[in-house]
């Protein structure tokens, strides 16, 4: 059963461009030393949608979510975020501005309580501490870490770690977070229980998601829509009905199986 | 109020040791444990500015001993004699060659100073990686050392500054003890102590956070060199006598070997450092004086307090890895949730946490790819 959220008031925070409605890579190219981690990808995350985001490992999935949130230079082509270009911006700016993520890997800030990896974000944003304080003790009932919020970070089951780097994404709502493989590792039913909290985000914080996911089940059961990268290139986008029947896709997968 | 009190025993609990320790010293009527413990007190003020910086960021700074530098000559400037300055100091601005000022004016001018060059050498290298950053405080280092050694017409050059009254004696220098520790404590609860630490554990999800890295380690650098500047100003009016060699590469490792014996992730930690090692000194010395044993004198031969010190300090870091504070916080009355930092992973995981990556995750070259 997910938690209702009721979000604090946030006086003096910047809340960025909330009113961002869609998040866009526009003929994205990225290179490594010559090497095409992306070539020519174009895509666009409404503010109302869950988005997959699948490919084989190597696809250039996370190098994508790494351009969208500013921790990768793209070689050409352009992120807009609500009709705006972000040339130039830091991640923390891209944060700023309503663009949160997590990380594949999660890196959690281990020597620090649940309760200070979610604050970091909030003070970050400009919330005083008390403020901030507010905010995670909100995000972290929603999430059901809420009687975990004193151990150290480092300390929680892994589900829970993957659990806590998303409310410490989540915090004060931004308008799109990309999920880098938040169920990695995860057995089957904890991924469902996970990707119940996922499905709700859009409605609950009026926060579009892009979602990196590997079981085909589970990201079809949730996303609108699903993009399908291979090679660093699309091969396919479109509703899950349309993605399930597609060839190429197919022959990525079954290729990659084989 | 019992509460808050219990939320914030750290700081105090800092201050009563070191109350607790002046007091025992001064049972003892010898001159010489006197000028120790001011000593003492002041590498406290050096060391718990130090900390600042490196326990919060995670970046060592070897360039700290510079802003001591810096602040000792700024305090001389201001209240050696204007005689002695007018003669040996001529490129001193008139208002302080003609004048001489009080200790908390001098004091002040080493605080602002040290702060005003941290805040210019910061935003060059703030920038930096960690390591880079290092390796450029160093460089710092070098560089205040050959210009204190050598403009003449400012420091006197090689020979010393004399005349500074030595108005600083163990209280004074332990009232200051205090204010670091307070200083400092304060500065890691505050926000901006949050996300520093945050960007210690990891840079890359601090940035994610919407922390601004270089902001807030800046901002640290600035605070804790000037605690450092007011430790050398103290110093400078604490001997009388300044010259440059004592703020070199002796009192940078010495500074940093106490923070890292202490346990350099926590403020608990840069204060016992600095105990244990002067301890520690004190007791070598002391033998290699010579203890009198029945009729014999039981001494070490000379230079054996540099070689105990080291081996003391590596059997301490063999034991305990993270220093002798373990990287924790002092909490001895219960029930106090620690706003502290507390690094070295206190807490053993749960069995059922994952020790290793989970299948399924590959291993990436972090200094490779952003994953
Ligand atoms: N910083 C980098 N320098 C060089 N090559 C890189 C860098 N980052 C990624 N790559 C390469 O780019 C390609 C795409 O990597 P990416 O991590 O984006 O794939 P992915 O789809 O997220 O894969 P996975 O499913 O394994 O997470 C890979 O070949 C990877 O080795
Ligand atoms: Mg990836």
């Amino acid at each position: 059963m997910i938690e209702p959220y009721v979000e604090p008031a946030a006086p003096g925070v910047d809340r960025g461009l909330t009113n961002a409605s869609e998040l866009a890579a526009d003929k994205l190219v990225v290179r490594f030393q010559g090497l095409a981690a992306i070539s020519d990808v174009s895509l666009k995350v409404q503010r109302h949608e869950v988005f997959g985001l699948i490919g084989p490992n190597g696809a250039g999935k996370t190098t994508l979510v790494n351009c969208l949130t500013g921790f990768q230079r793209p070689t050409e082509g352009r992120i807009i975020l609500g009709g705006g270009d972000t040339a130039g911006w830091s991640a923390s700016r891209f944060r700023e501005q309503g663009v949160a993520r997590t990380f594949q890997a999660g890196r959690l800030f281990k020597d620090m309580t649940v309760m200070e990896n979610v604050e970091v974000t909030a003070a970050g944003l400009g919330a005083s501490l008390r403020s901030a304080r507010k905010h995670a003790k909100a995000m972290l009932g929603w999430i059901g870490l809420a009687d975990k919020a004193a151990l150290h970070a480092g300390a929680l089951a892994y589900t829970d770690q993957r659990r806590l780097g998303i409310a410490r994404a989540l915090v004060l709502s931004p308008a799109f977070i990309l999920l880098d493989e938040p169920a990695a590792g995860m057995s089957d039913a904890e991924c469902e229980d996970l990707m119940e909290l996922v499905a709700s985000i859009p409605r609950t914080f009026t926060c579009g998601v892009l979602l990196i996911e590997h079981n085909m089940r589970v990201v079809m059961g949730i996303s609108q829509r699903i993009h399908v990268l291979d090679g660093g290139r699309t091969i396919a986008e479109g509703t899950p009905d349309e993605i399930q029947r597609h060839e190429a896709v197919l022959a990525a997968y079954l290729g990659m199986e084989a | 109020m019992g509460h808050f009190l219990l939320r914030h025993q750290t700081p105090m609990l800092l201050a009563v040791l070191l109350v607790l320790i002046a007091g025992a010293t001064s049972l003892s009527s010898n001159e010489a444990l006197q000028v120790t413990l001011t000593e003492m007190f002041i590498r406290v003020i050096v060391v718990v500015g130090l900390y600042v910086f490196i326990g919060n960021s995670g970046i060592i700074s070897f360039g700290h001993i510079g802003f001591m530098c810096i602040g000792a000559y700024a305090a001389a400037w201001a209240t050696a004699e204007p005689s002695f300055k007018q003669i040996m100091l001529s490129g001193l601005p008139a208002f302080l060659q003609e004048h001489q000022y009080p200790f908390l004016v001098a004091t002040a001018g080493a605080l602002l100073l040290a702060m005003a060059v941290a805040f210019v050498l910061g935003l060059a290298i703030m920038r930096l990686s960690g390591t880079a950053a290092s390796i450029a405080t160093f460089a710092f280092l070098i560089i205040v050392n050959s210009v204190y050694s050598n403009w003449d017409s400012l420091t006197a050059g090689v020979s010393s500054i004399i005349g500074i009254p030595t108005v600083v004696g163990s209280f004074t220098a332990y009232a200051f003890a205090a204010l670091a520790i307070l200083v400092a404590y304060l500065f890691q609860i505050s926000r901006f102590g949050l996300m520093l630490r945050a960007s210690r554990d990891d840079e890359v999800a601090a940035r994610a956070s919407a922390v601004k890295i270089m902001r807030v380690r800046l901002a640290a650098f600035v605070l804790s060199a000037g605690l450092v500047g007011i430790g050398g100003g103290l110093y400078a009016q604490f001997l009388g006598i300044l010259t440059v060699d004592p703020f070199y590469l002796n009192l940078s490792f010495i500074t940093i070997a106490m923070l890292v014996v202490g346990g350099m992730a926590s403020l608990s930690g840069a204060v016992v450092g600095v105990v244990a090692v002067t301890a520690i000194v004190e007791i070598l010395r002391l033998f290699e004086r010579g203890v009198p044993i029945g009729g014999a004198s039981l001494g070490l031969p000379q230079g054996s307090q540099e070689i105990g010190l080291g081996i003391v300090m590596a059997l301490i870091l063999i034991f305990r890895p993270n220093g002798l504070s373990r990287g924790r916080e002092f909490a001895h009355f219960a029930g106090a949730p620690l706003p502290a930092p507390s690094t070295a992973a206190p807490v053993a995981p749960p069995a059922s946490a994952p020790a290793a990556r989970p299948e399924g995750i590959p291993i990436t070259d972090e200094r490779k790819a952003i994953v």
